[in-house]
């Protein structure tokens, strides 16, 4: 955990600040949370704006503006192409793919939902996490978990994009 | 006799169940200092004295120092360097003696052997771009230090002077002395940066198109450090991110640029007649008539046509400036110029924007227009804006300077943009042309406490933004009905409160070495204010104290203490527990609902009323028993059978003691007993805000003030007697202390939907 909180302490400390602050560091945080109740992994992945809309741009459609208002239709499905993309989960050994409920945008944060359906245990979970990592060489990729009464957070970098955990 | 006996019994009650509750342990505690939240600040403030008051103003020996400039500017557009040579003259208001003066020498942080990049963590990225590795690896950094060419006195004669980074000590000839006067000259010149590849706050933004740049000049002159009261000399190295701490005085500023360059900047353009088109000043006297919209002084179309040739002429801008700290100008060939005029107090003030056609078109719709409304809303909440202009300059930052600050928001290549970037573009010119008020003219110290400019002006900011969505709605989208402001309201600041605490500082701390820069400098404080003037003070009394702070602090350097206890001073409230928790620590709001116990009224005691009346030697029939729902002699029944004054014991006093007018005039007897128990796992002590809800739909909202955990930092207890059912209990409703766990705030606990699950029910609706 040391290590952890040492890079994040890096990763506050601003490149370049000026009177009216933008965000000055590159990092995403998916919170992935296990409801058993509802046999249902959920994820809400967070993801500046500005990083997002960048991204989206440059791989996809010079067009594209990321806005609650006129926004393109295909805004989302570029959205959920990328994350299924750069965004691996294995639970209990295999491969599961996520539902995209859909996605909203609050201050300066663009909010992904996304849902694994019919999960009704867990042994093991394995998440890889690569988003951004095509444009932005500083991105790092925070995943917070909240399963089975734990709490746990990873911090991904494109030379550590993944881990695993197992509950026995 | 019958009073005393009523008295004595309630009081007795009291006593006998908290002797219950609180077993007292025959272990000593060893003793401790005052640990109340709501101690004094003694520890914490200066000790007040002759040069700034208890009350929180400028004493009868305050004094502060004034520097005048004279200044000669010349830049070369073709290899962007900027000349300059100055005359500086510094008067010593000071009581004490002076045997040398520190100048600021800003530009030095950009120096080739600057320390600025050596004090930043690093590490090696596994993959990176070409760019960036050339950057990191191949390239030598650019060299943009100033170039001191000579220091002398104002007879030519070489003055001592030693340069430690960016402060420059110039010895004197000769001890000042209160009140004397000292000039001397400076020739420099110094590399402008483009301020979009290496950062900055001052330089130009290159155009490939047509070979053009914008400049937007700022620190670019060795600028005399503050000398006060409090810490001498303000030579605390500039490191690149906490700002300045400047002297006042006038400027007479001669700036010569290609002659096809449009400039503004600080002060008063005295050779207008020299500088301006005929047709221009037709158009400038037309926008100083012009209240309702801007008038363009150059076009687009004008300035498209001058961006595409080069004039090898020259010409000189000059202006003048009186009481300002700074001095900042913009100039490029490339500008449009819009003006209108708004009325402040009985003064017409000129609202103006520089921009290039890439900020077209929203540039020509809003700039000018949130100047405007800018100027208006800050003159309300402190003192008319005493300047004649305020100039926003279309540039990729924002950054504040005397009378012209510079402010990103561009749409794309084909004029599209979101309302991300209208908003931010409003919000950004706000910020700025705010910071006119805080620090430029409450000039407070901002290398040392960045919240005293950033904090308060990002709190006025909020009230500028929702004035502006209010007095311009067709700016807003459809979706909204309000400015959606990003900081200010107390629900905004939860994510970083309840944050990770290794991460967060208290605002109290000198802005270098803050985590989290934004939320620290500029979001908490500015949050904190809004819920002083919401929620703890309201609006009056704080409108009156923000203002007067802000009056007694004009043209003058104010310090925290001088602010916070100013606040108090002129609102008789003691704030001394808002001030240590919310600046001095990280401590954070979670108070929550512990316990809700029920009582019925009745006149038949049950076993322990029995024992109590027994213990204290009391006629059982003089008294009024409360019977716990659940315990023994409780029923179902009781519940709705009785009010107080129902009671036989009850009515017989009320008989005895009350004329019939005063039994009138009564509040109405309440039949519902509640015990109810507020806890608080969080360390910031803050108004209890409650809503109680009724069985027949009706809610009243209770605010006990932060005084009432000055006993119990972790909990508190309150009898609520009602006429009618309490049917829920919610603290903090409305969202107003930034409570960062809402889990607790329910009685009967509510079992909320989570944010996944919210959000799914919407998008399935």
């Amino acid at each position: 955990m040391k290590s952890l909180q040492l890079i994040l302490a890096f990763l506050i400390v601003p490149v370049l600040v000026s009177s009216s602050t933008k965000h000055d560091y590159y990092v995403s945080v998916t919170k992935i949370e296990y409801v058993k109740a509802q046999q249902s992994l959920q994820i809400i992945n967070q993801i500046f704006i500005n990083d997002f809309e960048k991204l989206l741009r440059q791989r996809y459609d010079e067009s594209i503006t990321l806005d609650t208002e006129n926004e393109s239709e295909v805004v989302e499905t570029y959205m959920q192409r990328y994350l299924s993309d750069k965004l691996k989960i294995n639970v209990n050994g295999a491969s599961v793919s996520f539902k995209f409920i859909g996605k909203e945008y609050k201050d300066d944060i663009t909010y992904c939902y996304l849902e694994i359906e019919n999960v009704s245990e867990i042994k093991s979970l394995e998440v890889t996490n690569r988003i951004l990592f095509d444009i932005f060489p500083e991105q790092q990729n925070i995943v917070r978990l909240k399963l089975l009464n734990k709490n746990k957070s990873f911090l991904l970098l494109p030379d550590k994009d993944s881990f695993v955990l197992n509950f026995d | 006799m019958k009073i005393l006996k009523y008295f004595l019994c309630s009081f007795l009650f009291v006593s006998a169940s908290t002797f219950a509750q609180n077993e007292i342990k025959p272990k000593r505690k060893p003793g401790h200092t005052n640990q109340n939240k709501f101690k004094q600040l003694y520890d914490e403030f200066a000790t007040p004295n002759m040069f700034r008051t208890g009350s929180g103003a400028p004493g009868p020996a305050y004094y502060q120092q004034q520097a005048d400039y004279k200044m000669d500017i010349e830049i070369d557009d073709v290899n962007a360097k900027l000349y300059g040579n100055e005359t500086i003259t510094y008067t010593n208001n000071s009581p004490d003696e002076l045997k040398y003066l520190w100048v600021q020498l800003d530009q030095n942080m950009r120096a080739k052997d600057s320390k600025t990049p050596l004090i930043s963590g690093s590490g090696v990225s596994p993959a990176t771009t070409s760019a960036r590795a050339v950057k990191s690896y191949l390239k030598e950094r650019f060299d943009g230090g100033f170039n001191i060419e000579h220091v002398k006195d104002v007879n030519g004669k070489d003055l001592a002077h030693m340069i430690n980074r960016t402060m420059m000590r110039v010895e004197l000839p000769a001890v000042m002395k209160t009140g004397d006067k000292f000039s001397f000259k400076i020739k420099w010149w110094y590399k402008i940066n483009d301020h979009v590849k290496d950062g900055g706050r001052s330089g130009y933004e290159y155009f490939e198109e047509n070979d053009n740049k914008i400049y937007v000049m700022a620190q670019f002159y060795p600028r005399m450090a503050v000398y006060n009261d409090t810490e001498g000399w303000q030579n605390s190295q500039f490191w690149g991110r906490d700002e300045f701490a400047l002297p006042f005085g006038d400027f007479d500023v001669n700036i010569t640029v290609p002659a096809d360059h449009i400039l503004d900047g600080t002060g008063y353009l005295v050779n207008r007649e020299d500088v301006f088109t005929k047709d221009m000043m037709k158009r400038f006297n037309q926008a100083k008539k012009s209240y309702d919209k801007p008038v363009m002084i150059v076009t687009q179309a004008e300035a498209e046509k001058t961006e595409k040739s080069k004039s090898n002429k020259k010409k000189t801008w000059k202006l003048s400036a009186q009481m300002v700290r700074d001095f900042g100008f913009a100039t490029s060939r490339k500008f449009l110029w819009d003006m209108m005029a708004v009325k402040i107090g009985d003064k017409d003030v000129m609202a103006v924007s520089l921009y290039s056609k890439e900020g077209n078109p929203l540039w020509e719709q809003w700039s000018t227009r949130t100047v405007a409304s800018t100027l208006k809303s800050y003159s309300r909440m402190t003192f008319d804006y005493p300047y004649h202009k305020a100039i926003s300059v279309h540039a990729p930052m924002g950054m504040e300077y005397p009378m012209i600050c510079y402010n990103f928001g561009r749409p794309d290549k084909e004029g599209k943009y979101s309302d991300r970037t209208k908003y931010g573009m409003i919000s950004v010119i706000i910020h700025e042309v705010g910071h006119n008020f805080f620090p430029m003219i409450v000039n407070s110290d901002e290398r040392q406490w960045t919240w005293m400019d950033e904090g308060l002006n990002t709190f006025v900011q909020y009230v500028a933004e929702q004035d502006f969505g209010e007095w311009n709605p067709t700016a807003l989208s459809s979706i909204h009905n309000a400015y959606p402001s990003r900081r200010g309201p107390a629900k905004n600041i939860v994510r970083y409160m309840g944050g990770n605490q290794d991460f967060i500082a208290p605002i109290m701390t000198k802005g270098l070495n803050t985590y989290q820069f934004g939320s620290n400098a500029y979001s908490k404080p500015a949050t904190g204010l809004n819920m002083l003037r919401e929620t703890i003070m309201g609006r009056d009394l704080f409108d009156y104290s923000f203002r007067e702070y802000a009056h007694r602090w004009m043209f003058k350097h104010p310090t925290p203490e001088d602010f916070f206890r100013t606040m108090e001073d002129a609102s008789a409230i003691d704030l001394d527990w808002f001030w240590r928790g919310w600046f001095y620590t990280t401590d954070y709001t979670d108070i929550g609902v512990k316990e809700v116990k029920k009582f019925a009224v009745t006149a038949n005691p049950n076993d322990n009323g029995k024992r109590l009346a027994d213990r204290y030697n009391m006629d059982p029939n003089d008294l009024v028993y409360f019977v716990e729902e659940g315990t023994e002699g409780y029923d179902e029944a009781m519940k709705t059978a009785a009010s107080i004054d129902d009671i036989p014991t009850v009515k017989e006093y009320i008989m005895d003691n009350f004329t019939p007018e005063e039994q009138k005039a009564m509040k109405n007897a309440p039949k519902y007993f509640y015990q109810v128990t507020f806890n608080k796992p969080g360390g910031l002590v803050m108004p209890l805000i409650v809503q109680y809800e009724y069985a027949d739909g009706s809610k009243e909202k209770v605010t006990y003030p932060a005084q009432i955990w000055r006993f119990n930092d972790n909990e508190v207890s309150r009898a609520v007697a009602s006429e009618k059912e309490i049917v829920s209990i919610t603290v903090d409703p409305d969202l107003e202390t930034a409570d960062v766990d809402t889990s607790n705030n329910s009685w009967p606990k509510e079992v909320k939907d989570s944010d996944f699950d919210k959000f799914k029910n919407k998008v399935k609706n």
